[in-house]
């Protein structure tokens, strides 16, 4: 065996399974120039593990799982139940945070429905049976038109968004206003269309009560769950419009 | 540790390989435990291979997102036939390569790691002397470097092996080489550093066990 396979061998001979553990013994016996090698290897290994281990700071983990929340949380599935309500079946997603979409469903199935709002939300869905926090914020909006906002989470929404929804949130029931109006509720007069783009996107219709912005000419435009709904929503609340 | 200088053959001290934590099933629900049970490795591993506490931190960071979107998107047989912690080791190296890459040239070990204060808390046999242990910070810092200075993928065998404690299988695994290819990583790394440290290492290690030493000499 020659001194440079010798060498090579060092770091298996450590682990003690080399087959040529006889040999390599063999040729260190006498060669001296191997066992200064082996020697230094040795002592280098044992410098490395030497090393004092560095803590990492307190605050990393809590950093980590902050940041896992703030930015992947799309990654776990929402919940998804069925709720009866007095304008037909509503498909509820919902996670700890809280709701995080309504769907009516107009005739096209429960499959399509379903689909429709995997999409809108870029994630699974988990049939369950809704909790008694969700069927109750239902409820609460039927029967008082108002809504309890820390149970519906739009915290995905773009920070626009978030905001138009909340401006909406504080059209009382049984009113109307324009989506001008809330767009210099924003300090951003000109932005109306972008105010109609964002109540088109709302995820949580009903619950942010998008139905109650309406166009300059007091037209209801448009609405997620077609215009005859909006319409019968704001009659449920108070609101006719007048006809001219 | 036993008696340092005496056997050629490195069974005098072991390499601790730390415990395999074992996860049942790994998943996003589970990922607080898995975070709590990997942070500090990773870390330490990220450490060494950088030299820079701020930029470790941040590649733990990065790579536990990534960990965790991957393993969102992974279906149940494939969560139960992951291998974990090779698995994270192999993110961690990604996420480190990714960084040192655009930001070269590297910091090579800028602030002094072992930092003489830890090494004074640490509870040691013995009453060591103040000077001594000052030495010893300066020579763990000359380690560092040294480590350093392996050209990055000397440095990742070098640390998965020696630092780590992991066998050439784990490591082939983390590092998706051949065994062959980690073994002469190791091999090469391990020449290197002896070019580099030669004449310290015999008085680091002496220094560390002088009565085992004097012992050998007869």
């Amino acid at each position: 065996m020659r001194c440079c396979d010798v060498e090579r061998l060092w770091d298996e001979m450590r682990e003690g399974v080399e087959p040529r553990r006889e040999h390599v013994m063999a040729h260190l016996r006498g060669c001296p120039e191997c066992q200064e090698v082996y020697r230094e290897n040795e002592g280098i290994a044992y410098c490395l593990t030497c090393l004092p281990p560095v803590d990492p700071p307190q605050s990393m983990v809590g950093k980590i799982l902050d940041h896992i929340k703030t930015t992947v949380k799309i990654a776990t599935p929402d919940s998804i139940a069925t709720v009866e309500s007095p304008i037909g079946r509503l498909y509820v997603a919902f996670r700890h945070s809280g709701i995080t979409a309504i769907a009516l469903d107009r005739g096209d199935g429960e499959e399509a429905v379903l689909a429709k709002l995997q999409r809108r939300l870029g994630r699974g869905l988990i049939p369950s049976q809704a909790p008694q926090w969700v069927t109750d914020t239902v409820a609460a909006f039927f029967r008082t038109h108002k809504t309890d906002l820390e149970k519906v989470d739009i915290s995905e929404l773009t920070p626009f968004e978030q905001s138009a929804l909340r401006a909406a949130a504080t059209i009382p029931p049984g009113e109307v206003r324009s989506y001008t109006w809330i767009a210099e509720k924003l300090g951003q007069p000109t932005a109306a269309r972008a105010v109609g783009r964002a109540m088109a996107r709302n995820p949580v219709a009903l619950l942010y009560p998008c139905h109650r912005v309406v166009d300059a000419t007091g037209a209801l435009h448009q609405y997620a769950y077609g215009v005859e709904v909006k319409a019968r929503i704001l009659a449920m609340e108070g609101y006719h419009p007048v006809r001219r | 540790m036993s008696a340092l200088a005496a056997p050629i053959i490195g069974d005098h001290y072991r390499v601790t390989a730390p415990a395999t934590v074992s996860h049942p099933v790994p998943g996003p629900e589970t990922f607080e435990s898995i975070v709590d049970d990997y942070q500090r490795r990773l870390y330490g591993f990220a450490l060494r291979m950088t030299g820079n506490r701020e930029d470790a931190e941040e590649i733990v960071q990065d790579a536990f997102v990534r960990a965790y979107r991957a393993l969102a998107k992974m279906d149940p047989q494939q969560r139960a036939e992951l291998r974990l912690q090779p698995w994270l080791y192999t993110i961690t190296l990604n996420v480190t390569r990714n960084r040192l890459r655009s930001k070269r040239p590297t910091n090579v070990a800028l602030d002094a790691l072992a930092d003489p204060d830890a090494l004074l808390n640490e509870t040691q046999e013995g009453p060591d002397q103040p000077e001594q242990i000052v030495d010893r910070a300066a020579d763990m810092v000359l380690v560092e470097q040294a480590l350093l200075q392996l050209p990055m993928h000397l440095r990742a065998a070098a640390t998965l092996r020696f630092i780590e404690g992991r066998s050439h299988p784990e490591i082939a695994e983390i590092l998706n080489q051949p065994i062959g290819t980690v073994k002469s990583h190791v091999h090469r790394a391990v020449r290197i550093l002896r070019r580099i440290l030669g004449p310290q290492v015999g008085r680091i290690v002496a220094s560390d066990r002088p009565a085992a030493a004097e012992e050998e000499e007869s």
